[in-house]
Order: structure tokens, then sequence, then C-alpha cells
């Protein structure tokens, strides 16, 4: 569709509206990083430090953070695809049997999706205990494979029900066993489905800090929103190296996104499911 | 599937359905059971009270509170989230230049910890050393320290901001898929017909996302509803309860003052509203389809 | 039959060697955001070296997160064998029978009273009991003021130590973004500490004698009183500040005076602020009363290894090592002179000012009670009627029981 060049112009405005809303803040996080520890924070706020100097990320770049970085990557990466994989298959028989019992798990994962974490912690700490599983990745695994899966399978649910089912039978039809057709032939299809449900897990698991904080002792085994912590105190803040490490955090990710997206929104529409 | 094969269904489904079992029902089941009882850490030993902690709860003048400010938070995160997640969406879908380095550049709200956010945006809103009130000084537009997270009148509204800012592009990709999904010849066909932008919106691409919108709604009613760090962070549920919700509410009971009977029993009440807005919310939507196919 | 019989006899031995070996896990509050944990491991390092059969295992937790991680980890049943505990937990936790009975072993420790801050002390006794030793020490608040600002204002720093001086000062101080008093109120236990402190100095107490509310007395609604009308010579948005904001402030020269405890000296010491001290501001009761903060050492009932952990907990407070180990104030009374004379500056004020302090209201349900006081500390600084407020507060306190 063409547009007009005023409505053109218009739109390039809100985008440039856009990037400062989403962008302002990383701005001023970028700014505090920069901020030598001694210099005291200006009123009003500057924009741009003084003398700005790369102090705060010597300091932030330790070997820990390299540690939490890679242990984030680790639990959010093995919950995606365990996730994924489990609520695919559930999801399936959800959407493609009609039973009174089918419906009525159905209607507990649903309801599963609303239980506080606060609620259920201690007893899933006990537990992981009883199974010697504390301060491992499989504990936050685990834990994270089984809050993101409700959502999940709900998700995949949506997305298979809104399958052609004519190209399984075909398939079945050709003498296709039930396995043959689920890789063969739903998978490829619910590419999008997956994509999305695996978006929403990573969301999660990355920023995950209740089991997180309760299921890992040592430094070996922190993730980064835990081992943020570690730039704060009782009672004050080390804003400077907290928003270093804050930044180190968020640049390879949109470095991934930057080169990924192409790919990904292609991923999200492959299939052009009709609504 | 033919009949023979259906019993694949069920292997299927076993992994999962055990998983939420152990992990999720389980401690659930045992969170109410421990509701009826008088628990906390300095009286380990439970005793049997029935309903007591739950009169004991409703009729605390904390509880309304609660219940509004976790209906407002969620709602108006919810509404905003999903509005400003798919006007993004149709602002990125347009071929502008910069087009795709803006889609990533707007998930970068996602990727940021919920801890960091809340401790950037508590520093953005500081009256004095804040950049929201400098900048709103510098070009004008006020000339007094509004302090937003110390005001009962704007917590609320300076929290659910900041959890706009971090949810809605998670919003905007479910849209942004579902908008490639738009039949390109319908669009052509009502352009054809005179319908302006608007008209082109109403008529041809709200209708053919519908199912997206529910699934998006739904999605974003649970996880904001459930959500903790950014409210616990920013304000710890003050001033004066303004921002205490559920999750916060019961993180404190439990974690913070070790009542864990009364904890539970927020728990409850906690799953039992949540689920009536999500019920609301699905019969509206039911409802609002019906008068649209009738009329 | 020979070998096999050695083989058995290097077995056993090796198995006893293993056994005697005796592993500790200790864990503890990362305070501030010092280097304090490279010292500890030095001080644990030389336990070691002391008890070749001990292997402690350090882990430092953040402050925001170490009273979640250890409820959890103590209902889990996976609690430490030695943990430092913050003076206003220990009651629930003996209460709870979490934390092992220290009385017997610190009077054959030859550990008491006398050696340590009296205030400390008792923050650890529970019904005649001893459930865990001071371990480092603080009080709130010391009032830190700003000398170049004070000078402009000509306002003498010795006039802060009273309620009419402090109001007199922040008045005269206050003035073109400038602010005379860093006052704050968010939903935190710096607020309760330091309105306690006024409320203590003003000859109030929390509880009385009999455990009952006593905020609803007057000298703590004069005390509450005269906050509510200190408030408008602080900072806008009190009610989200705490600590750490008035530091900021107090820090780029906008805020005259801040209350913090001795703890704040390392920041001010490497910032350039020409800054000084008194200790807290006296009220009708004429000396100033702060409250006490702190850390115990304590050895959890679940610990297999109590034998172990008492000789370390004995290591940790010897005066030659308390000092090493803590960036509060080592609850040594030794340790602590000679701590606060090599890096405090101000030493016989500070000992002073911990002398005359009190602790926080020693019940098991204190953390309840505190939680009733953060919301009538913030209705305070709104501006609501204090005495009604208080009376809501104290049947809110007295229903607890």
């Amino acid at each position: 569709m063409t547009l007009t060049p005023s409505s053109r112009a218009l739109l390039i405005l809100c985008q440039i509206a856009l990037a400062v809303f989403v962008l302002l803040p990383f701005f001023w996080m970028l700014s505090v990083s920069l901020k030598p520890a001694t210099e005291p924070f200006a009123i009003p706020a500057r924009l741009w430090p003084e003398n700005p100097t790369l102090e705060n990320y010597v300091t932030a770049f330790r070997p820990e953070f390299r540690t939490y970085f890679l242990n984030s990557l680790i639990v959010s990466g093995a919950s995606v695809a365990i996730t994924v994989t489990l609520a695919l298959l559930a999801a399936y028989s959800f959407a493609r049997r009609t039973l009174l019992i089918l419906t009525a798990l159905m209607s507990l994962v649903v309801l599963a999706q609303m239980f506080p974490h606060s609620a259920i912690i201690i007893p899933i700490y006990k537990m992981m205990r009883a199974a010697d599983l504390l301060n491992t990745y499989a504990s936050l695994i685990i834990a994270y494979v089984s809050v993101t899966l409700p959502v999940a399978v709900w998700m995949l649910r949506g997305f298979l029900l809104k399958l052609p089912v004519s190209l399984e039978e075909a398939a079945a039809i050709d003498g296709a066993g039930p396995l043959r057709v689920f890789f063969e032939i739903v998978v490829p299809l619910a590419r999008p489905g997956i994509i999305a449900t695996g978006v929403y897990v990573l969301i999660v698991t990355w920023q995950e800090f209740l089991f997180a904080l309760s299921f890992t002792s040592t430094k070996e085994m922190r993730t980064l929103p835990v081992g943020l912590n570690d730039f704060i105190g009782q009672y004050g803040i080390r804003y400077g190296e907290l928003m270093a490490s804050s930044v180190m955090v968020s640049l390879p990710v949109i470095a991934v996104f930057f080169f990924l997206q192409r790919y990904f929104v292609a991923g999200l529409t492959a299939g052009a499911v009709k609504g | 599937m033919t009949t023979k094969d259906r019993w694949i269904i069920w292997v299927f489904l076993t992994p999962a359905i055990l998983l939420m079992g152990v992990m999720l029902y389980y401690p659930m089941v045992g969170t109410v059971v421990e509701s009826f009882y008088d628990t906390s850490f300095i009286s380990p030993e439970p005793e049997f009270v029935g309903w007591e902690i739950y009169e004991k709860v409703w009729n605390s003048r904390q509880f309304p509170e609660i219940v509004w400010n976790s209906v407002y938070w969620t709602v108006g995160v919810v509404l905003l989230q999903n509005v400003l997640g798919f006007f993004v969406a149709m602002l990125l879908n347009q071929g502008l230049p910069a087009q795709g380095l803006l889609r990533a550049l707007v998930l970068l709200p996602f990727v940021l910890p919920g801890v960091v956010t809340a401790i950037l945006w508590r520093f953005m809103y500081d009256p004095q050393l804040g950049l929201i009130n400098s900048i709103m000084i510098r070009i004008g537009l006020y000339d007094d320290n509004a302090a937003w997270l110390a005001d009962s009148s704007t917590a609320m509204a300076a929290v659910i901001f900041v959890a706009v800012w971090k949810g809605f592009p998670f919003s905007m990709l479910i849209y942004l898929a579902a908008l490639h999904n738009v039949d390109k010849s319908q669009l052509e066909a009502a352009t054809i017909d005179g319908a302006g932008p608007w008209r082109r919106l109403i008529d041809v691409t709200l209708p053919s996302i519908k199912e997206v919108i529910v699934v998006n709604v739904v999605l974003t009613l649970i996880l904001t509803f459930n959500y903790f760090d950014i409210v616990w962070v920013m304000t710890r549920g003050g001033p004066q309860n303004a921002t205490h919700i559920f999750p916060t509410r019961i993180f404190e009971t439990g974690f913070g003052q070790f009542r864990f009977g009364e904890a539970a029993v927020y728990g409850v009440f906690s799953i039992l509203i949540l689920a009536v807005l999500v019920a609301l919310y699905v019969i509206v939507q039911t409802g609002a389809n019906k008068r649209r196919r009738t009329s | 039959m020979k070998t096999l019989l050695t083989t058995a006899a290097v077995i056993a031995a090796v198995g006893t060697s293993a056994a005697a070996q005796t592993t500790l896990q200790f864990w503890d509050n990362q305070q501030t955001e010092s280097g304090l944990s490279q010292f500890q491991q030095a001080a644990v390092d030389r336990f070691m070296a002391e008890n070749p059969d001990i292997t402690v295992e350090v882990t430092t937790i953040p402050y925001p997160e170490y009273q979640q991680r250890l409820l959890t980890a103590v209902q889990g049943g996976n609690a430490p064998d030695i943990a430092t505990l913050d003076q206003i937990w220990v009651a629930a936790f003996a209460e709870a029978g979490a934390v092992a009975d220290l009385t017997d072993f610190a009077s054959s420790a030859g550990l008491s009273r006398d050696g340590f801050f009296g205030g400390a002390w008792d923050s650890a006794v529970v019904n005649d009991r001893l459930f865990g030793v001071p371990f480092n020490v603080d009080v709130w608040q010391f009032s830190f003021y700003n000398q170049d600002l004070l000078d402009a204002a000509g306002v003498d720093a010795a006039s802060l130590t009273t309620f009419e001086g402090l109001r007199a000062a922040a008045e005269a101080l206050t003035k073109d973004g400038q602010f005379g008093v860093g006052l704050f109120g968010h939903r935190g236990e710096d607020t309760v500490v330091v309105v306690n402190s006024f409320i203590f100095s003003n000859g109030g107490e929390v509880l009385n004698a009999a455990g009952e509310c006593a905020l609803d007395e007057p000298p703590a609604i004069e005390a509450m009183e005269y906050l509510q009308d200190l408030a408008q010579f602080a900072p806008d948005g009190i009610l989200n500040a705490n600590s750490g904001t008035m530091r900021e402030l107090f820090l780029n020269g906008s805020l005259a005076i801040e209350f913090w405890p001795a703890l704040e000296q390392p920041t001010l010491q490497s910032s350039d602020i020409n800054w000084g001290f008194v200790n807290g501001t006296a009220g009708a009761s004429g000396t100033a009363v702060g409250t006490f903060g702190g850390w115990n050492l304590a050895i959890f009932e679940s610990s297999e290894n109590k034998e172990a952990a008492q000789k370390f907990i004995e290591f940790m407070v010897r005066e030659d090592v308390n000092g090493d180990v803590v960036d509060l104030i080592p609850a040594n009374t030794a340790a602590a002179e000679a701590f606060l004379d090599a890096n405090r500056s101000g030493p016989a004020e500070i000992m002073e000012h911990l002398g005359n302090a009190k602790p926080r209201p020693l019940s098991p349900r204190y953390l309840e009670v505190a939680e009733i006081q953060m919301t009538l500390f913030q209705d305070v600084f709104s501006g609501a009627n204090v005495a009604e407020a208080a009376t809501a507060a104290c049947s809110d306190i007295d229903a607890l029981n």
C-alpha cells in the first residue's frame, strides 16, 4: 500500500517518538554507567557525565559476571527447549481429540497458570532438597519448565487448533504412522506457534528472580537477575557498576535480535495461518 | 489420526501432565490446606482453624485496598500494553525506513531483568535526581519536583507506566506476527471501496486478528496479575499501600513476616480473583463477538 | 591375606581422617559495597590454619535477598551451620526452634555481656537463654552535616543535637533547591530505626515493659508530631525515599544533614564533602538515644557440627579477629575501640552513642510490629493526625498477641 508523503512523515515522527520512549531509559543507563563513582549525581539530572570513564565496566566485567551470563543462557536455553517440546506434545493431544477428560485436564492447565509463585515456592524447595538438586542447573530448569508449561500448552493448543487437519489425515491415509505425521507435518506447520511460545518462555525465565534466588546458593550457580544484586547493599546501591552490568547484559541481546529479527518475524508468520 | 493411533495422545500428554501435577498442583494443594491452619515460622505446630484466617483477611482494612489495587494495576497494564503493542506493530509493519532496526531496538526493555528495570526507573522518577523531572523542568512543562512514586495519587500510574514500557514489546511481537496474516486482498478491496485507514482497521484488520487479541489479553492478564519484581523494588507496596497488590502482599506476609498461613490465604484469594478477571474478560469478549455477528 | 589386611587398615585410616574433617557452612550478609568478603576470607583462612580439621565454606549473600533465602533454607531443612542473623530476627528464629541455645557454650567459652555492647547482647537473649553471639553493631543515627552549608547559613553544628536546634537549623538550611534535613519515610527498616530514635530520645518507647504498644503515649506522639513538622524541610517525595536516596543528595551538596549509622563514614571520607557529625538528636529525655542495629552469629539447630561451629564463633568474635571481619562496628567492645580508632573519625562520640542506644522490641513478632510501624510512619509523614494514627497502630500491635 502506498502512503501519501504527509502520512509517511507523520508515521516517521511516530517512529522517532517510539524510539525516544524506548531508548531514553537506556540512554540514561549508559550515562550513569559512564559516571565515575566519585562524581555526584547532579540536580537537575545531567544527560551525560562530566568526566565519562569506563572504570565501572572494568569492575563490573568480573569473572562472576561471565559466569552469571553463562548460567542464564544455559538455564533459559534448556528451559525453552524442554518447555516447548513438552508443551507441543501435550498441546497436540489437547487440540486433536475432544474427550471429557481432556477438557477437564485443559481447565486444570489453565488454572495452574494462575498460581502465584511465592505461594508454592517453599514446597517446591523441599522437593528439590529431597531430590538433592539444590544449587544445580537442573533445579532451576525443572522449576522453570513447570511454571511456564501451562501457558505454553495453552498458547500452542490455540495455534494447533487453527492448523488444517486435512494434511494430517491425508498423510495418515498414505500410511504415515502417528509419530511421522507429528514430526513431518505438525511440527513444521506449527513453527510460528513454537517461536512465539519460545519467546514467551525466554522472557519469563531470563528475568526470573524468586526461584533463582532460593535454589542457588553459590556464586557459581547464580543467574544474572540474582547476580546483579551484588551491587545492592543494605542501604546503598552502586549505580555505576549496576548500570554498567545492565548495559553489558543488554548489548549482546540487542545484537542477536538485530541480526535475527528478519528470520524471527518470518518464522512467526510462516505458515500464514488465516485468523 | 486413525482410531488405532489414538494411544499416542496419552504418551504425548503424560510428561507435561505429570510435571504440572508434581510441581504445581502438589504444592498448591498443600498451600490451600495450609490456609486452614494457623501456621507461621514461630509456631511451626499447625493448628486447624477452619475459615478463621480467611475471615481475618477478608475483614482487614488492607484487603479491599489490595483487591482494588490488583484490579487497577492489572487492567491498566493489560489495556495499555495491548493497545500500545498493537499500534507499534502496525507502525513497524509499514515498510518505513529503519523498520528492521526499530523492531530489534523495541525489544530492549524486555531483555532487561525486572529488578534492574525497577531500580533504573525508580531513579528516573526520583524527584530531585531523576531524569523525568529534569526534562520536564528543562522543557518548561513543570517547575516543581513531582514525587511520582511517593504520592499515593500518582504511584500506581507510575508503576503501571514502567510495566507497560517493559511489557509492550512482547504484545507487539505477537501482533506483528498476526498482522502478517491479515489478508492483503481484503485490505485492498476495502481501499477501493473508499475505506480510510481507520475503517480498514475496524472492518478488516481487527476482525481478522481477534483470536490473537484474546490470546494476548489473557496471557498478559495472567502474567501481569502475578508480576512481582517491579512493584516490590520500586515501592514495596507503598506509599501507604497505594501500590500493594496480591503478589507483594503474599511475599511480604510469607517471607517478610514469616506468617505462612496468612500468606496461603492471600494466595488462594489471589487465584480466585484472577480467575474472575479472566472469566469476565472471556464473557465480555464472547458477548461482543455475538453482538457483532448479529448486527 | 597380608596385603588385604593392609589395604583394610589403609581404608580404615583414610575413613577416620575423612570423618574427622568437618565442613562448616557459614552464611553472611553482604552489608555494603565494601570489599569485605576478601578480609573475611583471610580471617577464615586463618581459622582453618589454626584448626586444620575444620573447613569453612563462606557464602556471602546481598542484603535484599538474605532474609528470604535464609527462611527458605530453614523451612526446607537446608540451613547452614552458622549464619549472621539481624538482631531483629533472633527472637523469631529462637521461638521457631531453628537456632541452637548457646547459653552453656557462652559461659564455658567465657563470653559474657561484659565483653560486648549490652544492647547487642540483649538482642540475642530470649527467655533468659542466649541464642546468638553479637558479631557487629551500629547505631541509627548520627546526624552527618555538610560543614560548608552550615557555615554559609550561619548554623553551629552543636545546635543540631536538640529537637529545637535541629528544627531551626533545618529551616535556615532549606532554600534555593537546597534541603535542610534528610528525613525519609519509605516502607523499610531504616525508616523505623530513625523514627524510633526520635521517640527514644524523647523518653518514649515502642513497646513498654509489659510488651504493650507505647506509641500512643505522649512522648512518642510528641516525637512523631515533631518529625511530621520537620518533614517540610526534607527533600520532596520522602514516602519513597530511603537512606540511600539521601546519601546521593548529601554527596552532591544539595542536602545539609543526613541520618546514617557510622557505616556511612567510609563513603564520606572518599568524597569531596567537608563533613562532620553529631550523635543524634536529644528530646525531652535530654540525651540522644539511638536505635541499635547489627548482626549476631547463630548456630542452627539442624547443624551436625555444633562443636566446630562454636569454635568458629569464638574465633570470629575474638578481640584480634572481630575487627577484621566486619564493616559495621565489632560487637566485641575491646575490638570496637581499636577498630574505631583506626577506621572512624570521632571514635569517642561513637562509643558514647553506642552506649546510650536502645534495641528495637525484642519480640518474636517484631517483623509484624515493624510493618505496623511503617504504616503508621507513612501516615504521619503524609500529614495524618498523629494521635489518631498512633491509636490505630497500637490497637493493631496489641491485637498481635
